[in-house]
C-alpha cells in the first residue's frame, strides 16, 4: 500500500465517446467467444463501441481505457475459495479495474465485473460488464427479496461516517474493489444463491437500469410466499439449535465490536508513534552535522529510524485497508443474518398460530387444511436452508478469520523484520574504526 | 606541566554494552601507577606534591543507597538519601580485593566535592554529576527523587562520577578527593578549609568577561559554539525519547486487550477456540514486554544524559579561558595607558584627554617635584605591571595548554563512549525486534491452526 497522502483516482473529466475506444473492444487479445462464425450480436455490438453510445449506467462516460480482458490474465486474478477445492466450478466471477466517471451530475466509480461460466443459465461462455456500488446494493435487496430463506452476503459499507475519507482515494477504491469481489464469490459459491436470476442479470446485462425499471423478478417459489408473511405472530418455541445460534450472533458481533474497536485503538497509537519518530530520527541528523568522527555513526542512527518509521507507516495502511474493513464485514453479515432468524422465528409463529386455530375449531375429523400444509411446507424449507447455510456460513468463517488474524500477524512480522535488517545493518557502521579527523 | 600519557589501563574502560558499569560489576580504576612525573598541576593548592595516593589497583562502587531522615542546617527535619562507597584494593598476586574504605555520602557531599574539583581544576573537563531531579520522564517514570528507579538510577550515576574521577590523570591525584572516599567524619571541614569557594570565579565576573573579551584564542570560541550546540541536541533528543517511549508503550499495552477478547471469544467457538484461546496468550505476553524494554532504553538515556552535562563542564573551561584572557587584555590596557600617561609627564605633551591635563590647564601647572614624583610612581607601577602581565601571559598560555590537552582527552572519551552508548542502542532495537518477531510468529502458529 502507498504511503503518504491518499491519491485520488485519475480522471480525465468528460470526453467524447468518439475519441474512446470501449474496454471491450480490443484487437487481438480478445480471445475468440463463440466460435469462428459470426460472433453473437451482444459481442458485436461491444465491438463497434467506437461509433455506439456505450452504455452504462446513468449514462455516464467512460474515461480512459483498460487493457481487454483476456481470459489468460483473468485466470491469473481467480481466487479459488479452499473449501471448494476439489470441486468442478463451473462459475468465475471477479471484480477489478475501478474507473472514475465524472458526469455534469455526479462522479462515481465503476467497477469491471469480468464472468466466465460454462452453464447453461448463461448464453455466453464470457461477459465483461461494468458495475457501480449502486448496481450491487439493487443485486443485495432483490436477493434478500428472493431468497429470504438464505443468508445473503454484506456489502461494504455504503457511507463512509469515520474521518475525512476521499471517496476516490485509490486506497478507498481498493479496500471497496476488494469488499465488493468478495461479495460476489461469496454469491458464486452458494449453491442457490448463485443461480439467482437477478445475479445472472447483474453478471450479463448490457443495461442495467433497464431491467430494474422493469421490475421483472421470478421470485422462488418459498420466496414468494416468505414475502407475504405477516408478522404480529408470537413464537412459542424457538427449536434449540436456532436459539443457539441467535446467541452465538450476538456474543459474536459483540466480541467483534471488541476486536474493532481494539484494532482501531492501536492504529491510532501506532501512528501517533509514527509522528514522533518522525521527529526523533531527524535530530540523529542535526547532531551529526556537530560532529567529526560521530557524524557517520549518527547519520546512520538517523536513517535507520527514518527506516522503521516507513515500515510502521506500511503496517498501518495495510491494517487499515486490509483488517479492519474484513472485520466490519462480518459485523454487517451477522447482523443480516439475525434478520434472517427473525423472519424464520415469523414464519413459524404463523404456521404455529394457524395450527393451533385449526386444533381449536373441533371438527370431527381434524384434517389439516391446506393453508396450514403451505404454513408447514414453507417453515421446514426455511429451516432446511437456514441450516445448511449456517454451516456453510460457520466453515467460511472460519477460513475468514483464520486468513484474516494470519494475515494480521504476518504483517507484524514483516514490519518488525523490516526493522531488524535496519538495525543489524547499521552495527558494522558504528564499530567501524575511524580515522581521527 | 606533563600530562600522563594516555595509558589504556589508566582509562576506566567500560563492559563494551554497559558504560556507565553495571551495578554488580565494581568496575575497576587503574589509577596512578606512574610514581614519576607528578608535578604540582594547574592552579590548585588542593593537591598534594606527594605523587599519588592510589599504590594499587583500587575498585571503587557505590553499592548501596539508604533512606535517612535528620535535621538540617536550620534545624528542620529532613528526609534525604545516603549512598554507601567501598573501596577496595586489588591485590596483584592474587587479584583478591581487600575493601579498604566504606562511607556513606549523601548528594549534596558529591556535589561539594565537584564545585571543589571545579575551582582548583579549571583546565579540567570535569565529569558531571547525574541529575539533581528527574527530568525527561515519560509518564510511567516518576519525577519523585525519592522514587526507587530513580535512587537506583542516580547511584549508578555517582558510581560513575566517582569512576570518572578516579580515572583522569590529574584529577584522581587530589587529595581532597582522596579523602572524600576515606575520611568520613570531617571531611566537609576539610573542604571548606581550602577556602576554595572564596577562589571561585564570581559569575557576574565570568558572564561580563565573556561579552567584553577581544582576541580569546578562536579554538575555545569554537569549542563554546559546539557545546551550546551539543546541549540544545541532546536535550531536544532525550524530550523526544521520551515521547517516543512513551507512545511505544501505549502501542504494546493495547495489544493487551486482545489477549481478553480472544480469550472469551474462544469461549463460543468450537473448533477455533483453542487457536484463539493461545493467540491470545501470546498477546498477553507481547503487551508486557515493554516495561523490560523500556527499562533498558533509560539506561542508554543516561547516558546521553551524562554528555549533557558534560557540555556544561566543557563551557566551565571556555568560561576560564576567556576570564584569564579579559584579565589579561584589561592588564595589557591598564599598562598601555600608564606608559602613555608616563611618556606625557615625561615630555609635556598631552595627547590624550585626562583629569590631571585638566585640572593643570585650569589652576596651573604643578612643580617639577610634584612633576618627577608622579613619573617615578607610574614608572614603578609600569614595572609591576610589565612583571604581572608577563606572568599573566604565562598562566594564559599555560592554561591554554592543558586545557586543550585535557579537552582532547575529553574528546576521544566522548567519542568512545558514544559509540558504544549507539551500539548498545542499536542491539537493544535489535532484541525488542527479534521478541516482536518471536510473540508474532508464536501467535501466528496458533492462528493457523483455529
Amino acid at each position: 500500500m502507498s504511503g503518504g497522502p491518499p491519491k485520488a483516482l485519475p480522471s480525465t473529466g468528460p470526453h467524447s465517446l468518439r475519441d474512446m475506444p470501449h474496454p471491450l473492444a480490443g484487437s487481438s487479445s480478445e480471445e475468440a467467444v463463440g466460435g469462428d462464425s459470426t460472433p453473437s450480436p451482444d459481442l458485436l455490438m461491444a465491438r463497434s463501441f467506437g461509433d455506439k453510445d456505450l452504455i452504462l449506467p446513468n449514462g455516464g462516460t467512460p474515461v480512459g481505457t483498460s487493457s481487454p480482458a483476456s481470459s489468460s490474465s483473468l485466470l491469473n486474478r481467480l481466487q479459488l475459495d479452499d473449501d471448494l477445492d476439489g470441486e468442478t466450478r463451473d462459475l468465475f466471477v471477479t471484480v477489478d479495474d475501478p474507473k472514475k466517471h465524472v458526469c455534469t451530475m455526479e462522479t462515481y466509480i465503476t467497477y469491471r465485473i469480468t464472468t466466465k461460466s460454462t452453464r447453461v443459465e448463461f448464453d455466453l461462455p464470457e461477459y465483461s460488464v461494468r458495475r457501480r456500488y449502486q448496481d450491487f446494493d439493487w443485486l443485495r435487496n432483490k436477493l434478500e427479496e428472493s431468497q429470504p430463506t438464505h443468508l445473503i452476503p454484506p456489502l461494504p459499507e455504503k457511507f463512509v461516517v469515520k474521518g475525512v475519507v476521499d471517496r476516490f482515494s485509490e486506497e478507498f477504491v481498493e479496500t471497496r474493489r476488494k469488499a465488493l469481489d468478495k461479495f460476489l464469490k461469496r454469491i458464486t459459491d452458494h449453491p442457490v444463491l448463485s443461480f439467482n436470476e437477478h445475479f445472472n442479470v447483474f453478471l450479463t446485462a448490457k443495461d442495467l437500469n433497464a431491467y430494474k425499471k422493469q421490475g421483472m423478478a421470478l421470485l422462488t417459489r418459498v420466496g414468494e410466499s416468505v414475502k407475504h408473511v405477516t408478522g404480529g405472530y408470537k413464537l412459542r418455541s424457538r427449536p434449540l439449535e436456532f436459539a443457539a445460534i441467535g446467541e452465538y450472533l450476538d456474543m459474536f458481533a459483540l466480541k467483534l465490536g471488541t476486536i474493532d474497536r481494539i484494532a482501531q485503538r492501536i492504529i491510532k497509537e501506532e501512528i501517533e508513534y509514527l509522528v514522533e519518530l518522525r521527529e526523533y530520527g531527524p535530530v540523529y541528523s542535526t547532531w551529526s552535522a556537530l560532529e567529526g568522527e560521530l557524524a557517520e555513526p549518527l547519520e546512520g542512527v538517523s536513517a535507520c529510524i527514518g527506516n522503521c518509521s516507513t515500515a510502521l507507516e506500511e503496517l498501518t495502511d495495510d491494517m487499515t485497508e486490509d483488517f479492519l474493513p474484513v472485520l466490519r464485514e462480518y459485523i454487517l453479515y451477522s447482523d443480516s443474518m439475525k434478520s434472517v432468524l427473525k423472519k424464520r422465528d415469523q414464519v413459524q409463529a404463523e404456521y404455529e398460530a394457524k395450527l393451533e386455530a385449526v386444533a381449536l375449531r373441533k371438527e370431527d375429523r381434524p384434517k389439516v387444511p391446506a393453508d396450514v400444509e403451505k404454513c408447514q411446507d414453507r417453515m421446514e424449507c426455511f429451516n432446511a436452508d437456514l441450516k445448511a447455510d449456517m454451516e456453510r456460513w460457520q466453515n467460511n468463517k472460519r477460513q475468514d478469520f483464520r486468513q484474516l488474524l494470519m494475515g494480521m500477524a504476518d504483517k507484524n512480522i514483516q514490519y518488525y523484520e523490516k526493522c531488524l535488517m535496519a538495525w543489524e545493518s547499521i552495527i558494522p557502521l558504528l564499530q567501524e574504526k575511524q580515522e581521527a579527523k | 606541566m606533563e600530562q600522563a600519557p594516555p595509558d589504556p589501563e589508566r582509562r576506566l574502560q567500560p563492559a563494551p554494552l554497559e558504560p556507565l558499569g553495571h551495578p554488580d560489576a565494581g568496575l575497576e580504576a587503574v589509577v596512578g601507577e606512574e610514581v614519576e612525573a607528578a608535578r604540582d598541576e594547574g592552579s590548585g593548592d588542593g593537591t598534594m606534591t606527594e605523587n599519588n595516593f592510589w599504590l594499587k589497583k583500587i575498585e571503587i562502587s557505590v553499592s548501596e543507597a539508604e533512606k535517612r531522615t535528620g535535621r538540617n542546617a536550620m534545624n528542620m527535619q529532613e528526609t534525604y538519601t545516603a549512598y554507601l562507597i567501598e573501596t577496595r584494593s586489588v591485590e596483584h598476586i592474587d587479584g583478591q580485593s581487600v575493601l579498604t574504605d566504606s562511607l556513606w555520602r549523601r548528594y549534596s557531599e558529591f556535589e561539594l566535592l565537584r564545585n571543589y574539583l571545579l575551582v582548583y581544576y579549571p583546565h579540567v573537563v570535569v565529569p558531571p554529576l547525574p541529575e539533581k531531579r528527574a527530568e525527561f520522564v515519560w509518564h510511567k517514570l516518576s519525577a519523585d527523587n525519592m522514587d526507587p528507579d530513580f535512587v537506583e538510577r542516580r547511584r549508578i550515576g555517582l558510581e560513575n562520577f566517582l569512576l570518572r574521577v578516579a580515572s583522569h590523570p590529574i584529577l584522581c591525584r587530589d587529595k581532597i578527593f582522596y579523602l572524600f572516599l576515606t575520611q568520613e567524619g570531617n571531611w566537609k571541614e576539610t573542604v571548606n578549609e581550602t577556602g576554595f569557594q572564596l577562589k571561585a570565579d564570581s559569575r557576574l565576573k565570568a558572564l561580563n568577561a565573556t561579552f567584553r573579551v577581544k582576541n580569546p584564542d578562536k579554538r575555545f570560541t569554537e569549542l563554546k559554539h559546539y557545546s551550546d550546540e551539543l546541549q540544545s541536541v541532546i536535550s531536544h533528543l532525550l524530550r523526544v525519547r521520551a515521547r517516543v517511549a512513551d507512545r511505544l508503550y501505549g502501542v504494546y499495552k493495547v495489544h493487551g486487550n486482545y489477549g481478553r477478547v480472544f480469550s472469551e471469544w474462544s469461549a463460543i467457538e468450537k473448533e477455533m477456540g483453542d487457536g484463539l484461546q493461545s493467540a491470545g496468550h501470546h498477546m498477553d505476553v507481547y503487551a508486557s514486554s515493554i516495561d523490560d524494554i523500556l527499562e533498558d532504553e533509560e539506561h542508554y538515556a543516561d547516558q546521553l544524559k551524562e554528555y549533557l552535562f558534560y557540555a556544561e563542564a566543557l563551557r566551565a573551561v571556555c568560561r576560564k579561558h576567556e576570564l584569564m584572557q579579559y584579565d589579561l587584555e584589561m592588564a595589557a590596557q591598564d599598562l598601555a595607558s600608564k606608559k602613555q600617561q608616563c611618556e606625557e609627564l615625561a615630555t609635556g605633551t598631552v595627547r590624550t584627554f585626562s583629569l590631571k591635563g585638566m585640572t593643570t590647564k585650569l589652576f596651573g601647572q604643578e612643580t617639577p617635584e610634584q612633576r618627577e614624583a608622579r613619573i617615578k610612581v607610574l614608572e614603578e607601577q609600569i614595572n609591576e605591571g610589565e612583571q604581572q602581565l608577563k606572568s599573566k601571559n604565562l598562566e594564559g598560555r599555560e592554561f591554554v595548554k592543558n586545557a586543550w590537552a585535557d579537552i582532547e582527552r575529553f574528546k576521544e572519551q566522548k567519542n568512545r563512549d558514544l559509540k558504544e552508548a549507539l551500539i548498545s542502542y542499536a542491539v537493544m532495537q535489535i532484541s525488542m525486534c527479534k521478541k516482536g518477531i518471536q510473540v508474532w510468529t508464536n501467535a501466528k502458529e496458533c492462528f493457523s491452526k483455529m
